[in-house]
């Protein structure tokens, strides 16, 4: 995963902490292994090349994230598709380059999560049209905290924090008897450490997409990663969304696909789950759920015209 | 008091004194060595819209149910500055160092010194 990965853990011994982060970071280094997107050994690549011709056998880790991410996907009426990766390759968001409108119109037919085909009793996917991609991007990063944070547990340790980039997962009271204390970004301050609220996170995890990650402005427009299956075009009505659940998985993928819902529908769907969330809108304005509200720390104003 | 101090030598007052200055004392030593980090909550209509460090000056405007409510922050204290309250009555209560100002009318709540000390401690993690 190209991304900067973080464990904490405590422990009363630094070799038995040392230990268990390794066979923490080992574990996430197996499961890039499978999902890497851009690296042609990879699980989810070897999917993607027998799209519309073979189902592929797929490991216990796949099917799994597979299935969560069809669950996502129905609970937000599509929102979430992991199949947009067909649309994602028509951006260069390194060099600032936007695809035709006609390449947009060509790829769109390839986007459907429902023709991402399961097969659980004989472990097996098939994508039903040749040219779909699947792209776990997604999802992954909450799966991987999810499961660094079991090895650890297995390992014995009984208070930890995971962080794959911005996707965190947190067990157990820390040292002092206080839970872990994450930020959430500002989506609009310059600086990547600065955070416009705090919360405390115990046995629980937070994922946040924003539109800030990797983007790039042409002719005044923000050209994010976070694209609408539906237009083809990154989703605009919110700068970024944080989700908080027990499962990492189900966080982070929910974060993506309520940014493409947008704030109003977004918030409904997020209570409607059970889940804490906030979400900044396209104005700067901060939606939080009822049952977040009591343990969120806002740093900055909420709101700028004081609605929410 | 008097029956207390009835008995006691010259000495023994001499040492209550002492003992009562040193424990004084000992107090104001632990506030100028360290001092807690104070804060200000402000809230409208039973949201909070600012967590705000009390050390440092600045003026906040919050849009309440009738208006703009303006206050200062200045020297460890509060106030508000500007109401659009009938009675003004939280103008009136001047400058607070802790304790809490309340405009009913504009549903303005400011709590000073709310010495929560995991307030701005830093995050041990920042999800982006």
């Amino acid at each position: 995963m190209d991304t900067v990965i973080t464990i904490s853990v405590a422990s009363h011994s630094k070799g038995h902490a040392e230990q268990a982060i390794d066979s923490a970071f080992s574990e996430i280094k197996r499961l890039e292994a499978l999902f890497d997107f851009y690296s042609p050994d990879s699980e989810v690549s070897r999917i993607n090349r027998h799209a519309g011709l073979s189902r592929v056998t797929v490991s216990p880790d796949m099917l799994t994230v597979l299935e969560r991410a069809s669950f996502v996907s129905k609970e937000t009426g599509g929102a979430f598709d992991i199949t947009t990766g067909a649309l994602l390759v028509l951006y260069d968001f390194y060099h600032g380059i936007k695809p035709q409108q006609r390449a947009i119109e060509k790829h769109l037919p390839l986007v459907n999560y429902k023709a991402v085909h399961i097969d659980k009793k004989d472990t097996s996917v098939f994508l039903e049209k040749t040219g779909m991609l699947i792209d776990l991007g997604g999802i992954v990063k909450g799966y991987a905290a999810d499961r660094a944070v079991e090895t650890l547990k297995r390992a014995g340790i009984r208070s930890g924090l995971v962080a794959v980039a911005g996707d965190i997962k947190a067990f157990g009271l820390k040292p002092n008897e206080k839970p872990w204390k994450v930020g959430i970004k500002d989506p609009r301050a310059e600086g990547n450490d600065d955070t416009i609220a705090t919360l405390d996170l115990k046995d629980m995890a937070i994922s946040t997409s924003g539109d800030y990650e990797r983007h790039f402005i042409l002719e005044g427009e923000r050209y994010h990663h976070l694209l609408s299956p539906a237009t083809g075009y990154p989703a605009q009505t919110c700068q970024s969304v944080s989700i908080i659940a027990e499962e990492g998985a189900l966080a982070d993928a929910f974060a993506t696909g309520i940014f493409i819902l947008g704030p109003e529908t977004g918030i409904k769907v997020i209570e409607k789950m059970g889940f804490g969330g906030l979400i900044i809108d396209k104005e700067g304005t901060i939606h939080v759920t009822s049952n977040i509200r009591e343990k969120i720390e806002i740093e900055k104003p909420l709101t700028r015209d004081n609605k929410s | 008091m008097k029956n207390l101090l009835q008995g006691t030598t010259k000495a023994d007052k001499v040492l209550i004194s002492v003992l009562i200055v040193v424990s004084l004392s000992g107090i104001f030593f632990m506030q100028e060595v360290m001092p807690k980090r104070r804060t200000v909550l402000i809230e409208v209509d039973g949201r909070p819209l600012y967590v705000l460090p009390l050390g440092r000056d600045r003026i906040v405007e919050v849009e309440g149910s009738r208006g703009k409510t303006i206050i200062e922050l200045k020297q460890e204290m509060a106030r508000v500055k500007d109401s659009p309250c009938p009675t003004k009555q939280c103008v009136k209560q001047g400058w607070t160092g802790h304790g809490v100002i309340v405009c009913l009318p504009n549903k303005v709540v400011i709590t000073v010194g709310n010495d929560n000390d995991d307030v701005h401690t830093v995050a041990d993690a920042i999800t982006r």
